[in-house]
């Protein structure tokens, strides 16, 4: 069953993705295609006909670094990072499990981190994530090199003055 | 330009990882006599991540920001961050553009905003606020002909069209600036590419691959620095030289440097008061390159 806010997404994401006419300049450019399991037009077509379930078996929405080098150079001027977030967006409100749940639970933890204050604790996320991703020793050789330069704090910033309830009040009210 | 309307919006890792950046920025504006002042009680702007996450509090985020800056009587917003930029800068668009949508948050919120912030770009602020004139007068230590390649990584200039203030695939405004404090600089074909950004924590092969390529390339085109004004890139392009150069054909280290720490340079402000202990590869070689020694 889907919400009419997701009926709209998708829509929208029809109407902007049909101006494409397949030149791929968006994959040419991309720092990361090779990193990529579908070429980003690829994606964009299988989107313009609909096919966005196709997508979301990819891993391309979630590599992508969102350094707008496709949208600098689209002929069309489709913003293809945009497009990338909201079909995440989508995998995500039905349920489905992100191709590359590394990459998703990174976000999420930052995400998380910043409803606790407003500010991020750049300690904490590394710490977390890690745990999250069940992987501990990851990235451990940078750790005690930043905490060296004072560049990782262990103590979290300062809470955001009224913060946290204006997260309660901009929350949806089910 | 009305002095009391501006404020700076530094961002979280301006706080911590890269507080050396916030603290030439504020050495950098007492040498401008430009009066120093944050916008109170900010927010993150929620970055790469929280878009990918949740759409609607990652404009509600910006939303926040905004309105608070111009209750605090902000009306020019200076960001340093590409990536603070770029979200805040594309909220303002976005807000401006969608009267809809601009209610819509409006009233989820008991702080609206009516649409009177400019958000810039700190090199938009340099070059076309306080003006290179302006910056050239205070140059006490002129760089010499140092060679410097300017990075400028992908967000600062990709904004939307109406927004930008310089080209979006070969920028030059970084450029002038170096240009105005005696500095050399160089062309070369990664200004804009990406550096990884979050890949560098996610997957950091992608991330060592790509600093690799920009690094190569700078390293070819025999710098003696590399200039930038984003945290992230900053980062990425500063903290595994080490690893990076025994994977990738870098010429040598390579000194990073916030665009803010070559200014304080040139205006010969001292190493302490631009942070240089917080860079991983050490800044202070720059002065010991040849053409500063002969100055």
């Amino acid at each position: 069953m889907e919400t009419p806010e997701l009926e709209k997404t998708k829509k929208e994401l029809y109407s902007e993705t049909s101006l494409c006419y397949q030149c791929g300049k968006c994959s040419a450019g991309c720092p990361v295609v090779e990193e990529m399991d579908v070429y980003p037009h690829i994606v964009i077509h299988l989107t313009s006909l609909g096919m966005e379930e196709k997508v979301f078996k990819t891993e391309t929405p979630w590599i992508c670094a969102s350094c707008y080098a496709c949208a600098v150079k689209c002929p069309n001027d489709i913003e293809i990072p945009n497009i990338m977030t909201r079909l995440k967006q989508m995998a995500l409100e039905r349920g489905l499990k992100p191709k590359r749940n590394d990459i998703y639970k990174f976000h999420k933890t930052f995400t998380d981190d910043i409803l606790r204050r407003g500010k991020v604790h750049e300690f904490r996320i590394m710490i977390e994530y890690n745990l999250r991703l069940g992987k501990p020793f990851k990235n451990a050789m940078l750790g005690p090199k930043m905490l060296m330069k004072n560049k990782l704090h262990f103590t979290p910033p300062k809470a955001v003055k009224g913060f946290r309830n204006w997260i309660k009040q901009i929350s949806p009210k089910d | 330009m009305n002095k009391d309307e501006i404020a700076i919006y530094p961002g979280c890792s301006l706080e911590t990882s890269s507080s050396h950046y916030l603290q030439s920025i504020k050495t950098v504006f007492g040498v401008l006599q430009i009066p120093f002042r944050e916008i109170a009680d900010w927010n993150c702007c929620g970055a790469t991540s929280v878009k990918s996450v949740d759409q609607h509090l990652n404009l509600m985020l910006s939303h926040k920001n905004l309105a608070l800056a111009e209750k605090q009587g902000i009306r020019e917003l200076v960001v340093p961050c590409a990536s603070c930029y770029f979200r805040l800068v594309g909220a303002e668009y976005e807000l401006n553009n969608d009267e809809k949508l601009l209610e819509k948050l409006n009233n989820e919120s008991d702080l609206p905003y009516k649409g009177q912030v400019k958000v810039r770009n700190i090199l938009d602020f340099f070059v076309n606020v306080v003006g290179l004139d302006h910056i050239s007068k205070y140059v006490k230590n002129p760089l010499n002909g140092l060679k410097v390649a300017c990075y400028y990584g992908c967000l600062n200039t990709r904004v939307p069209i109406e927004k930008a203030f310089d080209t979006r695939e070969y920028p030059m405004s970084m450029d002038e600036i170096v240009k105005a404090l005696g500095g050399e600089v160089v062309d070369w074909s990664y200004k804009t590419d990406c550096c990884g950004a979050s890949l560098f924590v996610t997957v950091n092969t992608i991330a060592e691959k790509l600093v690799g390529k920009v690094l190569k390339d700078a390293g070819l085109r025999g710098v003696d620095c590399v200039a930038v004004s984003c945290p992230m890139c900053q980062t990425n392009l500063d903290t595994k030289q080490d690893s990076i150069r025994k994977k990738y054909p870098v010429e040598y280290p390579l000194p990073v440097a916030f665009i803010t720490q070559l200014m304080g340079v040139a205006f010969g402000c001292s190493p302490a008061d631009l942070g240089f202990k917080k860079n991983f590869v050490p800044l202070g070689s720059i002065y010991k390159t040849r053409s500063l020694k002969n100055s």
